[in-house]
């Protein structure tokens, strides 16, 4: 199977004074289509620096990252952009959802930005808060419904303009164990309809059903 | 994203805030406001003396007046009875006919002692009586039946408007003409109508006995007039509202003085008489009118373009008063261009200010939503589309300004134009509505304030295109 993603000695160096602080430094790493890649690591180790430059949100400082046979070092804003939305779904651990607007809005974002006309944004957004169990919610306000709840809302703004790759910053992090089971849950039959899933985590017992866990130790893999 | 979108989206995020907005757009609408008035009355007055200058004839015609100080419109009706004016008279006339560029003259004058227009049992208060030469050079707009003409004498007389209204003839104008109506006036009326002997017999039979400080009431005259002729009030070029206009011969013979009593000559009558002498009484007639002169003139100039430079002609040579339309209204107008520069620099000021406040408003909407920013740069905006949606908010807050601030200019214009309408009236300018709105003057002024809009969201919405999508997401 060939690698959708494929590192080579990324790196993202910081400067902060004059020192430099190496937040990821020199991974390589290849991720196929349709695997579920767990990411630990202590708190500061650069797995959300890795997990940004992946999703097309952060560029790295050198280093390729070659997707689909293009360099995502090397894309403009616009394609890279357009790389976020169509191939891209995040879900973070602070859910980042707009506060003034439902969870239909919400859903709809993206599908905005893919220049979706709205009659059409609106079902595909309703077809992923229904996927999502959140079907008779669509007109919730996230203050309006629980952390579990708001999550999923979250998994279906990943999952509305079809992504093929999920990147999960921490999802759980801000939830109580059963309704972080759930969203989990929900993650890992994504991935068993074939989109690929990265989830960033430092619990073990999640980190364990990953069908590969990737160590980060100072902006580096452990082997 | 497509441009529904970006419109959709920027109105909701405008309406989330709504009261920082309306402070916003407050600032643009003064600004608007003020642009549209000042175009509305710069281009509203450039507009009315170019129709000026095709109405009527009016430019074409210089007032003259004994009262050196008059302006266009006011210089009718003030006879001269002091000694420090020229008077109107015929030598002089015949002078001012000789002038260059002046093409006819209309004598003027009012008798001005009348002071009730009866009809059967109806009594109207007069107010003027007027009469000028009807040589075409006042024009008036009939209404029904037909103007005076010079072969008109004694007895015949048109009415405006208003008096058959007060009458009982609105809409029915027709029927008043031919009928005959009566002008009141007080017993002292000395005037072609009067009765001299009669007056002189009751002066001495009432009037001889009576103490000091008494006055001798004579009995009130009414002289009659037939109306051949209903003038539109509001046409009229001269003189305005309720009037009653009669030939001028006829003026002519109600200002004269018909005077019964001792021969002026009773002197030398009674000089060979011996013991009380009683001199015969006699009935002397005097032209009051060509001893003082008409009360003004209206002085028709060949050229339109001539009337200013004739009316100072005039004012130099015989030293009266002579005023032109074309200079009055230059003069109204120079008081409007200074309420247009004065609006329009407070305009200029205002749309300024706010500017600077939709770029504040902006600046401190994208602080506050870096992390909605941050999330959609996530989902896949690109730089330009939030470049653009903020830029797309900024120039909807110009154009919610400049709308409204065309409607407030346009509320103006209705209040206004009555109220010029009736300056005009007062300076007998025939000319209503003059403060319009054209449509390209409203699609000027909001796109301009959208423009305005545009640029003012220019700078914060290229800093919210620069955020960087990783330390949105995290901001605080
Ligand atoms: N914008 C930045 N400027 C400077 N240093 C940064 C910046 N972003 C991240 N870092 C540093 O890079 C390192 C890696 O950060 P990162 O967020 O990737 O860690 P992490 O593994 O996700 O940690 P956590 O488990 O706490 O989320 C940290 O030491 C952090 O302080
Ligand atoms: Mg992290």
């Amino acid at each position: 199977m060939p690698a959708i993603i494929e590192l080579r000695d990324v790196t993202k160096t910081y400067k902060l004074g004059d020192e430099t602080l190496n937040a990821v430094d020199g991974i390589s790493l290849s991720i196929q289509t349709g695997d579920f890649v767990a990411i630990t690591g202590a708190s500061g180790s650069g797995k959300t620096t890795l997990a940004n430059i992946i999703g097309g949100l952060d560029r790295p400082t050198g280093g390729s990252v070659m997707v689909d046979g293009n360099d995502l070092s090397k894309l403009r804003d616009r394609k890279l952009s357009d790389y976020r939305n169509q191939h891209i779904g995040f879900v973070f651990q602070s859910f980042n959802l707009q506060g003034t607007q439902t969870a239909l809005e919400n859903v709809t974002l993206p599908l905005v930005f893919a220049r979706v006309k709205s009659k059409a944004r609106k079902q595909r957004a309703t077809e992923c808060l229904q996927a999502v169990g959140l079907g008779d919610r669509l007109k919730h306000k996230p203050s309006q419904l629980s952390g579990g709840q708001r999550q999923r809302v979250a998994i279906a703004r990943a999952l509305a303009v079809k992504p093929n790759i999920i990147i999960a910053d921490e999802p759980t992090g801000n939830l109580d164990s059963q309704h972080g089971d759930e969203i989990i849950k929900l993650l890992r039959d994504l991935n068993k309809q074939g989109i690929t899933l990265i989830i960033i985590t430092h619990d073990m017992n999640i980190a364990r059903q990953a069908g590969r866990i990737v160590q980060v130790r100072d902006g580096k893999v452990r082997a | 994203m497509r441009l529904v979108d970006y419109i959709s989206l920027a109105l909701r995020n405008i309406t989330r805030r709504k009261l920082r907005s309306a402070l916003t757009i407050f600032a643009i609408v003064i600004g608007a406001t003020s642009v549209t008035i000042m175009l509305t009355i710069v281009f509203s007055a450039k507009g009315f003396i170019n129709d000026q200058f095709e109405q009527n004839g009016t430019f074409q015609q210089v007032q003259v007046s004994p009262q050196t100080d008059i302006n266009w419109g006011n210089g009718s009706g003030q006879n001269c009875n002091s000694s420090d004016c020229v008077k109107l008279t015929q030598a002089l006339i015949n002078k001012l006919a000789k002038l260059p560029h002046v093409i006819g003259i209309a004598r003027q004058t009012q008798p001005y002692n009348f002071d009730g227009l009866f009809y059967g049992s109806k009594k109207l208060k007069l107010n003027q009586v007027v009469a000028y030469d009807a040589n075409g050079i006042i024009d008036n707009h009939m209404l029904a039946g037909r103007d005076i003409t010079q072969s008109d004498g004694n007895g015949v007389l048109t009415i405006t408007s208003d008096y058959a209204d007060g009458l009982g003839f609105k809409n029915n104008y027709q029927a008043l003409i031919g009928k005959t109506v009566k002008l009141h006036t007080q017993g002292y009326y000395s005037g072609v109508g009067s009765d001299p002997v009669g007056r002189q017999q009751y002066m001495q039979t009432h009037c001889q006995n009576m103490g000091p400080g008494q006055n001798c009431e004579l009995p009130s005259v009414q002289i009659t007039g037939k109306v051949v002729g209903i003038a539109d009030a509001n046409g009229l070029t001269n003189s305005s509202g309720y009037t009653v206009r009669v030939p001028l011969s006829w003026a002519r013979g109600m200002e004269e003085n018909q005077d019964y009593g001792p021969a002026r000559t009773s002197g030398d009558y009674c000089r060979n008489m011996p013991g009380p002498c009683m001199p015969p009484n006699v009935l002397t007639v005097t032209d009051e009118l060509a001893l003082n002169g008409y009360s003004s003139l209206i002085v028709k100039v060949d050229n339109a373009t001539n009337a200013a430079a004739v009316a100072q002609n005039i004012r130099g040579t015989f030293k009266i008063g002579a005023a032109d339309a074309e200079t009055a209204i230059k003069q109204q107008l120079s008081v409007f261009n200074i309420v247009g520069i004065i609006l329009g620099g407070l305009g200029g000021i205002a749309l300024i200010v706010a500017a600077v406040g939709v770029i504040n408003t902006m600046v401190m909407s994208i602080l506050e939503r870096t992390r909605e920013i941050g999330v959609m740069r996530a989902v896949g905006a690109r730089r330009s589309a939030i470049s653009r949606l903020f830029t797309f908010e900024a120039s909807l807050l110009g154009m919610a300004g400049g709308i409204l601030g065309v409607l407030i200019g346009y509320g103006l214009t209705l209040i206004g134009n009555p109220i010029l309408n009736h300056q005009l009236k007062g300076n007998n300018i025939g000319s209503s509505n003059i403060l319009s709105l054209p449509i390209w003057l409203v699609i000027t002024v909001i796109a301009g304030t959208t423009v305005i809009g545009m640029l003012a969201g220019l700078y914060p919405a290229r800093k919210a295109a620069k955020l960087d999508p990783v330390e949105a997401l995290h901001y605080e």
